[in-house]
């Protein structure tokens, strides 16, 4: 790659397969029988999920005295999990709507699975708000229904605000993929043999038939729905901060959180999303459709919101000196050098030094090393939202309230069991739709849109 | 009844250009009923046919803004009619705060709307049953093909003409697609019997399960178990006391939080020597006292302490308290009245707290000296 | 169209934009400096104003040529050369900062801590007038290092025409994102937040940025329309390139309400005194209705202008709204800024023009000087093609 010619477009896929060639490559895992590898790695994903439901049982059985959970430290392990899962699931919204709005072609070949993934994260991440109340069979009453005591919940309570921003983007995130899904259905049920198969095709196709007075109008929903995702992602995991900002707790009230938490967001949706990827396009030989190009374009993307993410911990250390408040001075000296500074100094190193190895070009089109470099990006965004939500708490105004938190076996188990939770959604993924979009892609081969030769 | 009836030619064709440029033969020839197949869309086939711009937009603008305005007026009516609660000092309404539900409304409506509008409304979708399905021609098209279908419903329609036109385009195959004759014939009912079963399993099953778990399976281990707590509530037998007594009385010689309990009980007169009062007169400690003795004592007392209430002349009469007798009572003696009573006055212990006691008192001699007025007080 | 080369002529501008450029900068030099002879306190809040609005555009642009680049856009590169002239504003940026520098002590309390003011005091090692003046000169040292060298490598390249040339722009603009993030943001924290030294945000600097970003948009957008429409930039672009400017415009307008409605609702639901003070400076009096009026020119009005997808497209739309957001960002810098100066009573007079007229003038000149010396769409460019052939 030594010298690029900018003044022609790159192509997006790096060979040009013959349009049937892609529907043969991206419907092979559906049409074949799952092998041992699947097998095993379906076994690891389901003992962790195992870890999940035990989990479970016991807090559901004995209560959240089974946590680590203490006082002052009321939010630990639950919400820092929830906060990193809704955190993964940004990145596939981001690269489906956002991306698409600014007609970045390289997104066609990863979107479909990266909104999976989102779907999978905000399923994983909606557990931990109904199993960190007390009685979880009784969520119902978060939704405002209406009841003989004129009973409202909080209209004004950014946990509440949480509620319909996370299952708005739960909801919006799935009318999304399946509006995606809706042409790719309709050509496997057109290619299946299988009179089972046709039938579920048939049906979630809806008889989908290729017409182009359709496809106007579907490309304009595309492109709505793409306009409404873009401000509704940013608008979640605002939210999500507004849990912490609204409060008074120094290190939490500070008015960055929103585009702070967004863009952490982003960052660490997409390492997990380049990870999940390079091992997915090693199985199903896709490494001409998720080019390297792509990866290295998502390496970008890393560096710049990891940048946004270290300047945000920049400007929060500033600002807190600037302000002359005792207790905000005091929360950062102590998130660095207190108790939990093996917390921070973790999250410091995998979150600002790591990704800033993105700046060389060798490094960005490296697969083992952007590999580990993304893993290391998502074990520091979990210690982001635990060096904010644990150390504010442990040590927050008052000397005497102060106390030290230490997870139990349950919290770990629940932990380790949401990756199982997750993965094995991914697994079966691969196996029962296609993980990438076959329209869009065949979309973006050379040659595959008319020339505009007589054009204006 | 066996006799199939055409409902159009479809060709293939092998290269985006070509049926780009077909598309638009077709549109100049005049044909309305046709419609173009390809894998994905194609860019400039909107124009190419000639097609009027997408009117979804006008769908998700209307149901994103009912569902603001919407939202909006739900949230004022519940924080400010329905059940107000002033929550951490704010405003009844709190437009600031309803921002984000708003939003998530906002796009929840508008999306779904949008989405079903496109698909049952526009597309009228779902729709397996179409003359293009199960045809070879679909099965190209929705893979790596080119389509152009003219219906046989068009006015222009003409077999050899059309057969003429596609091979002039160069189209690569022509086929001939035909109505399926039952799905002609089939008359759809709204109330069909299949249809009408299947909503009333629905109807069963959703109850059911509400029944259940509402009415069952919440007072089942262990849903119930907050329900019945092992704790003592108020006027439950007590499993710990011997005399079997849940509500008890305070530990001897201990004080309840904030209560100074009063030494001189059935001694005024004492308490008139020992009992200082603590406030000091003040604009505040007299307001106060107005307040308060316009509602306690001015009933018996009359307003200006004189007796003229409306009680007078029925016996006893209550006392002016100008008297010299009251006069020279210390602040003390008029304390010891206000706790224990006097003769037919009780108790006025429960309804006036001690500071609130002192500041009547404040104000009683406020009134005393009113009645009395020195030349001197002039000065 | 078809042709492999790409049509351009480099025309004249009409004689008469330089007279009304002329113009402006005389009247409103004339304003200014009888503004600083009658009331220097209350010019000199308007002088703070006047800066930052055009750090806002000359940096701001700079920022728009390095996203171009780093982003490899198309679209933008027949525009990309507006971008760069606008940018060098950047150098004669001197001339607000010193009348200023001379009337410190009228404007930022902290230059004069009383003793016993305890928060003062402690921030004193970071705002201090040397330490003050130190930023200032070296955030500009740098912005004109990044502005030479990228400008000076887009120049040559109209000439030589040599891909390199690109390669090393995007390196150049990838090295200056971090420094114009912390430049932008301490700028704003020097300049506008520490008009009320008590106060602290943290979302400050990035709600400047934004400001910023959405104002140089705006200010190439009302500059590209015209000279497009008339010929004077390269022949063959469609209105779907003017798209993608309504988009972003559409987008950052978005972005400057989310980031102005984080930074109120905040500090609007925690309630803390020494917070809340700000906002309730801007709900007295009369300041009620300049901050309702804030967010109906810096969002409604291009919110609706804007939303629907051929109004994007629209060149006649495109100007209006650009011209309100210029006048949005000119409003929002006020708001920010005069507060601190007359409580309760909203300060609005003959004072308060002299700096946007001058501005106008400087920005007038600044482009035609450069016009005369510069192709208005750099020909060498590889993309330069892709660019007049983009459709959406």
């Amino acid at each position: 790659m030594s010298t690029v010619d900018y003044s022609r477009e790159l192509s997006v896929l790096d060979t040009k397969p013959a349009l049937r060639e892609l529907d043969d490559l991206i419907s092979k895992p559906l049409e074949t029988k799952p092998n041992k590898k699947f097998y095993i790695a379906l076994s690891i994903t389901l003992s962790m999920l195992s870890l999940l439901v035990i989990g479970l049982g016991l807090t559901f059985y004995y209560g959240i005295g089974m946590w680590g959970n203490n006082n002052p430290v009321g939010w630990a392990f639950d919400i820092v999990n929830f906060v990193f899962w809704v955190g993964i699931g940004h990145a596939g919204t981001l690269i489906s709507a956002i991306l698409f709005l600014f007609r970045q072609k390289w997104r066609t070949g990863i979107a479909r699975f990266a909104e999976g993934m989102t779907i999978f994260a905000v399923m994983t991440a909606g557990m931990f708000p109904l199993i960190h109340v007390g009685r979880p069979w009784l969520a119902g009453y978060l939704f405002p229904y209406p009841n003989q005591h004129s009973l409202w919940v909080n209209f004004t309570s950014p946990l509440l605000w949480d509620v319909f921003a996370v299952s708005t983007y739960l909801t919006v995130s799935l009318i999304f993929w399946y509006v995606g899904l809706i042409p790719d259905l309709a050509t496997l049920r057109e290619k299946t043999t299988n009179k089972i198969k046709k039938a579920v095709y048939s049906t979630f196709s809806l008889g989908w038939r290729f017409s182009n007075r359709h496809w106007q109008n579907y490309e304009m929903v595309y492109l709505i729905l793409a306009g409404f995702a873009t401000p509704l992602v940013l608008s979640v995991h605002t939210i999500v901060s507004f849990d912490f900002a609204v409060s008074i707790i120094p290190g939490w009230h500070t008015t960055i959180f929103p585009p702070y938490f967004v863009a952490g967001a982003v960052f660490s949706g997409f390492a997990m999303v380049q990870n999940v990827l390079i091992i997915v396009r090693k199985i199903f030989n896709y490494e001409h459709i998720i080019t390297l190009d792509t990866l290295e374009k998502m390496n970008k993307i890393m560096l710049l919101t990891g940048s946004m993410v270290g300047y945000a911990y920049a400007m929060e250390f500033f600002i807190a000196w600037y302000s002359g408040m005792e207790a905000e001075r005091f929360t950062f000296l102590n998130r660095a050098l207190g108790p939990y500074a093996w917390a921070y100094w973790i999250m410091i190193t995998c979150n600002v030094v790591s990704p800033q190895l993105f700046w060389f070009k060798k490094i960005r089109r490296t697969i083992p090393v952007m590999f580990v470099i993304a893993i290391f990006v998502n074990i520091g965004m979990w210690f982001e939202r635990f060096v904010i939500i644990v150390t504010s708490l442990s040590r927050d105004f008052l000397p005497s309230s102060w106390a030290y938190y230490k997870p139990t076996y349950v919290d770990a188990m629940i932990l380790i069991g949401s990756f199982g939770f997750f993965f094995t959604w991914i697994l079966l993924f691969t196996k029962a739709l296609p993980v990438v979009s076959m329209a869009e892609v065949k979309a973006v081969v050379d040659g595959a849109q008319p020339s505009h030769k007589e054009h204006m | 009844m066996s006799e199939k009836i055409l409902y159009s030619f479809s060709a293939i064709f092998d290269s985006p250009d070509q049926v780009s440029h077909a598309a638009e033969k077709v549109v100049e020839l005049g044909y309305t009923k046709f419609d173009v197949h390809s894998p994905y869309p194609l860019h400039g086939m909107d124009s190419a046919m000639k097609l009027p711009p997408s009117k979804l937009g006008y769908v998700a603008l209307v149901f994103g803004l009912s569902g603001m305005i919407g939202t909006l007026l739900s949230l004022w009516w519940v924080s400010a009619i329905d059940y107000p609660i002033v929550i951490g000092g704010k405003p009844l309404f709190s437009f600031p705060a309803y921002i984000p539900i708003v939003f998530e409304i906002t796009v929840l409506s508008a999306s779904i709307a949008t989405v079903l509008a496109m698909l049952f409304v526009f597309f009228k979708l779902p729709n397996n049953s179409h003359p293009l399905h199960g045809t070879e021609y679909m099965k190209k098209v929705s893979s790596d093909k080119y389509g152009i279908s003219i219906q046989a419903e068009d006015p222009k329609f003409d077999e050899a003409s059309v057969r003429k036109l596609f091979e002039s385009l160069q189209a690569r195959e022509i086929y001939s697609i035909y109505w399926d004759n039952e799905e002609l014939t089939h008359k759809h009912k709204i109330f069909e019997p299949k249809f009408i079963t299947f909503l009333f399993v629905v109807a069963i099953i959703s109850s059911g399960t509400a029944y259940f778990t509402l009415n069952k399976l919440m007072y089942m281990i262990p849903f119930n178990w907050m329900m019945d707590q092992p704790k003592q509530s108020a006027q439950q037998k007590s499993l710990v006391f011997s005399d079997g007594f849940g509500m008890r009385q305070p530990v001897a010689g201990t004080v309840a939080r904030g209560f100074m309990p009063y030494e001189f009980k059935g001694q005024p007169d004492v308490a008139g020597e020992k009992l200082v009062n603590p406030i000091p007169i003040s604009k505040e400690s007299l307001k106060l006292g107005q307040v308060k003795f316009d509602i306690y004592c001015s009933p018996c007392h009359g307003y200006h302490a004189e007796g003229d209430s409306r009680l007078r002349g029925q016996f006893p009469n209550p006392p002016s308290l100008h008297s010299e007798k009251v006069r020279s009572w210390s602040d003390g003696r008029i304390f010891a009245v206000l706790t224990e009573g006097q003769n037919i006055m009780p108790s006025y212990a429960t309804q006036l707290s001690v500071d609130e006691r002192w500041a009547v008192i404040n104000y009683l001699r406020v009134l005393q000296r009113a009645l009395n007025a020195k030349e001197t007080d002039l000065q | 169209m078809s042709s492999s080369t790409v049509e351009y002529q480099k025309k004249e501008l009409p004689a008469k934009v330089k007279t009304v450029g002329m113009t402006l900068l005389l009247v409103g030099l004339v304003l200014v400096v009888l503004g600083y002879i009658v009331n220097p306190t209350r010019t000199a809040y308007n002088n703070i104003i006047g800066f930052t609005f055009l750090a806002s555009i000359g940096v701001g642009s700079l920022f728009f040529v390095a996203i171009e680049y780093l982003a490899g856009a198309v679209w933008s590169t027949p525009f990309r050369r507006v971008g760069e002239f606008l940018s060098s504003l950047i150098i004669i940026l001197p001339i607000l900062f010193i009348p200023l520098l001379l009337n410190m002590n009228n404007v930022f309390h902290w230059t004069h801590p009383a003793p016993a003011d305890k928060i003062l005091v402690d921030k004193a090692p970071y705002l201090n007038v040397n330490f003050f003046i130190i930023r200032v000169v070296v955030f500009w040292l740098l912005w004109l290092v990044f502005y030479y060298f990228i400008t000076k490598n887009s120049g040559k390249q109209d000439h030589t025409k040599d891909q390199l040339l690109t390669k090393k722009n995007i390196k150049i603009s990838a090295l200056f994102m971090p420094v114009f993030a912390l430049t932008i943001s301490f700028t704003a924290i020097d300049w506008l937040m520490s008009l009320a030294p008590h106060w602290f945000s943290t979302i400050f600097g990035v709600y400047y940025f934004s400001g910023t970003v959405l104002t140089a948009l705006a200010a190439a957008t009302i500059f590209i329309i015209p000279l497009s429409e008339r010929g004077y930039l390269v022949k063959g672009i469609h209105t779907d390139s003017y798209y993608s400017l309504g988009a972003l415009l559409f987008a950052f307008t978005n972005f400057w309400a989310y980031i102005a409605f984080s930074q109120f609702l905040l500090i609007w639901y925690a309630n803390l005194p020494e917070e809340t003070i700000w906002f309730l400076a801007r709900w007295e009096g009369n300041w009620k209705f300049v901050s309702i009026g804030l967010l109906v020119v810096h969002f409604l009005i291009p919110y609706i202008g804007l939303l629907s997808q051929p109004s994007k497209m629209n060149p006649k739309r495109l100007l209006i709204i650009a011209s309100v957001i210029l006048f949005a960002h000119y409003y929002d810098l006020y708001w920010l800024t005069m507060p601190n100066f007359s409580k309760g009573e909203v300060a609005f007079g003959w004072i308060e023009l002299g700096f946007p007229i001058m501005i106008a003038g400087l920005i007038i000149l600044v482009f035609i000087y450069r016009t005369k010396k510069e192709n208005l769409v750099p020909i060498g460019d590889p993309k330069l093609k892709r660019g007049i052939d983009f459709r959406l």
